[in-house]
């Protein structure tokens, strides 16, 4: 079997509801979605869902030919392709999206959803819930997380970091919305990287007086391992960390220097093939890891076959518009079913739609990076997001 | 599919285990006698009924079984059961092994292992000559640490006999724990004085990642460790110490799914990951898929009588070939 071709899409969609967190609290409703398919002369296709626009033409001449099953010496050409330049940026974005789109091949060559082909047990993952939720009002705060605990989910995970009073009163909110499924509710926030290391101790310790945390998430910036380490140190909570490192060699700086206890993990990490490497460089240090959340929830199939995964984060923004997908949320897990790789299929009708007559709406991804990021605090403006009060 | 039966088949030299499904597909993992009796109660107890496909899972269920008793013998029955498992996945899948790892047909750069063998002088070099000029190995290692005058005589013929397959031919010793980490410092800087070495490996004991590290420090070869370590417990202090520059995985201690955990976690290090030797060189289906695998170990390029083999050792590299699964097949006399 060989790889004959290949097709990128790009669309725009507007997602049901807008995400924010503490770098763009009044969030987004525009996702820029695109998708990678990987022909073969056998008739079968392998997709990935966003590979961001990158360019993978130069990187698809290293593998055309080649058979689509050999996932991870296809993995090791492309990386070994990249070597001057490095496996960063676009680059590293076209490998994963390459990589996800041959392993989608390799399970669907052999008949079986990709969770299979990994070797997982059973297609379930534990899964806890995300609201990116800073843009969100507090009753649409609850609706999210009573939603998810209807779904029998007993975690989850508040974007935090501007705002000590409002993030308390949210914090009680999620606990409480939680509380149907679990009356203890494992409660997580995420600051994406706002504070500096210190401000993070202070934040988080005065949180703690009244939450027992999980876990923190980004609490300082991606790299500084020192500074993760000392939160670490310095907090109740476990530090989580790595989703915006990309490479083995990124995240190999927190493991070495004991600055996470848990480490986020996704596609975006050079692919199935190397966030497996995270994973088993992770499983071999004891420290866990949670698969970051994806369109569909395609990811699952991949954190069912690791070792030392704790919980799969689920949001539910509603950017599926163009997808079909075999999983479920149910009994606080996400429960694949038997249709081959990645289980996701795209809806052509309705992506050649979106491309047609793109949607409006405010805002879209990247975030930047807010205003006293690390230096000091500016928390959300009357009217930035729904619960800011006026300072009258 | 469902696993319905482990039987294991004694061998003068070792046993055979297989492990067989309703469907009629079989796996085998060749292993010591050892291990044979606690694998067919592991496998009666974990295996079978469950579904054979399920590789890493079952392997998390058979270590967290056996991890918590720390039982080195109950480990390497889950070695075992795991390296018949990814037989057997193979052969459902009707491809090779190394194809349902993800990898590309191996042609794993191999070395020759005299392996404590060859008492005398001339039949140590007449086996490194004959590995050299009918397999193209020109990469030895050598058992050493009795005698130093001894030992660098020895090492001379290997490096002699393994240059008729190169003017650069790779030498490596193994002291079998014979000295502490300060005697080694001694000696091997004396042996450098003659030889390059690649590395050296069996100085000290295993657990002293200390000890290692210090001689990693005063010596140009490569500390090689991780021979007969049977868990990827082991290896992370040597990891964490920077104490082994070359990891050595025995996937018959270890299994193929922890062997590739292990040859990730030492990736992320930049170390180089060597293969130590199995039954049936079937560590060569698993070379392709670790970018950092350096070499595999060959004691024996050929099978033993009661086997047969598609893996062949030509050219310096161990060759997987099309046969579907591990590669090897019980003769039946």
């Amino acid at each position: 079997m060989k790889i004959t071709g290949f097709r990128a899409e790009t669309y725009l969609m507007k997602m049901d509801r807008p995400v924010g967190d503490a770098n763009l609290p009044g969030g987004v409703e525009m996702l820029p979605g695109s998708i990678l398919y990987l022909d073969t002369d056998a008739g079968l296709t392998g997709i990935s869902l966003g590979y961001g626009g990158a360019a993978v033409e130069s990187l698809f001449s290293v593998i055309e030919g080649a058979d689509p099953r050999e996932t991870v010496a296809l993995w090791i050409r492309m990386n070994d392709f990249l070597h001057k330049a490095g496996n960063e940026g676009a680059a590293c974005a076209a490998l994963s999206a390459i990589d996800m789109a041959l392993w989608d091949l390799k399970a669907k060559i052999a008949g079986e959803p990709l969770w299979r082909t990994l070797g997982a047990k059973e297609g379930r993952v534990k899964a806890y819930a995300s609201g990116l939720d800073y843009c969100l009002s507090d009753d649409e705060l609850f609706a999210f997380y009573r939603r998810m605990a209807e779904r029998g989910i007993r975690d989850g995970k508040l974007k935090v970091g501007l705002d000590l009073k409002a993030d308390l009163r949210r914090l009680g909110i999620m606990r409480d919305a939680l509380g149907i499924a679990t009356p203890r509710p494992g409660l997580m926030i995420d600051a994406n990287e706002y504070w500096s290391p210190k401000q993070a101790v202070r934040y988080v310790r005065q949180l703690e007086r009244k939450f027992k945390l999980l876990w923190v998430e980004e609490p300082a910036r991606r790299w500084d391992y020192h500074g993760l380490a000392l939160v670490s140190r310095q907090v109740g909570a476990k530090v989580a960390s790595g989703e915006n490192l990309h490479t083995l060699r990124d995240v190999y700086p927190l493991i070495a220097n004991r600055a996470v206890e848990v480490l986020n993990v996704w596609t975006g990490q050079s692919g199935v093939t190397g966030l497996r490497q995270i994973a088993h460089m992770a499983h071999v240090h004891g420290i866990e890891v949670s698969m970051m959340n994806a369109q569909a929830n395609y990811m699952a199939q991949v954190a069912a076959a690791l070792p030392n995964h704790t919980m799969m984060e689920v949001v539910d923004p509603g950017r599926e518009h163009c997808l079909r997908f075999d999983n479920r949320v149910e009994d606080g897990h996400i429960v694949m079913g038997d249709a081959p790789g990645f289980g996701v299929e795209v809806d052509e009708a309705k992506l050649r739609a979106l491309q047609a007559d793109p949607p409006t709406g405010r805002g879209k991804f990247p975030f930047p990076r807010r205003e006293g990021a690390g230096l000091y605090l500016v928390p959300p403006a009357p009217g930035e997001v729904p619960w800011a009060r006026g300072q009258a | 599919m469902k696993i319905t039966a482990a039987d294991l088949f004694r061998q003068p030299d070792g046993c055979i285990l297989r492990l067989s499904t309703d469907s009629g597909v079989t796996g085998i993992a060749i292993g010591t006698a050892a291990a044979a009796a606690t694998a067919r109660r592991l496998a009666k107890s974990v295996l079978v009924g469950a579904d054979p496909r399920a590789v890493t899972g079952l392997w998390q269920q058979m270590t967290r079984a056996g991890a918590s008793r720390g039982d080195r013998s109950r480990r390497r029955a889950a070695a075992l059961l795991d390296l018949a498992l990814w037989d057997l996945k193979a052969r459902a899948n009707r491809e090779p092994l190394w194809r349902t790892l993800g990898g590309a047909r191996p042609r794993a750069h191999a070395y020759a292992s005299c392996a404590g063998r060859f008492r005398g002088d001339d039949e140590l070099s007449a086996w490194f000559r004959h590995m050299a000029s009918a397999h193209g190995l020109h990469a030895g290692k050598l058992t050493v640490g009795r005698d130093d005058r001894a030992d660098q005589g020895r090492i001379a013929r290997m490096r002699d006999a393994l240059s008729q397959a190169s003017p650069y031919p790779e030498l490596m010793i193994d002291a079998e724990r014979r000295w502490s980490a300060d005697q080694a410092v001694r000696r091997l800087r004396a042996m450098e004085r003659r030889f390059d070495l690649v590395w050296v490996e069996g100085i000290a004991r295993a657990s002293d990642a200390r000890g290692l590290k210090r001689v990693s420090d005063s010596i140009a070869g490569a500390v090689c460790v991780g021979a007969g370590f049977a868990g990827i417990s082991q290896f992370l202090p040597h990891l964490r110490q920077r104490s082994a520059d070359v990891v050595q995985i025995d996937i018959g201690a270890v299994g193929i799914t922890a062997a590739l955990q292990i040859a990730d976690a030492a990736y992320g290090l930049e170390l180089p990951v060597t293969l130590a030797a199995v039954a049936g060189n079937i560590h060569a289906q698993v070379a392709g898929v670790m970018p950092n695998c350096m070499s595999v170990e060959i004691v024996d390029p050929d099978p033993p009588s009661w086997l047969a083999s598609d893996l062949r050792v030509a050219g310096g590299r161990a060759i997987a070939g099309d046969l579907p699964g591990n590669g090897l097949r019980l003769v039946t006399a």
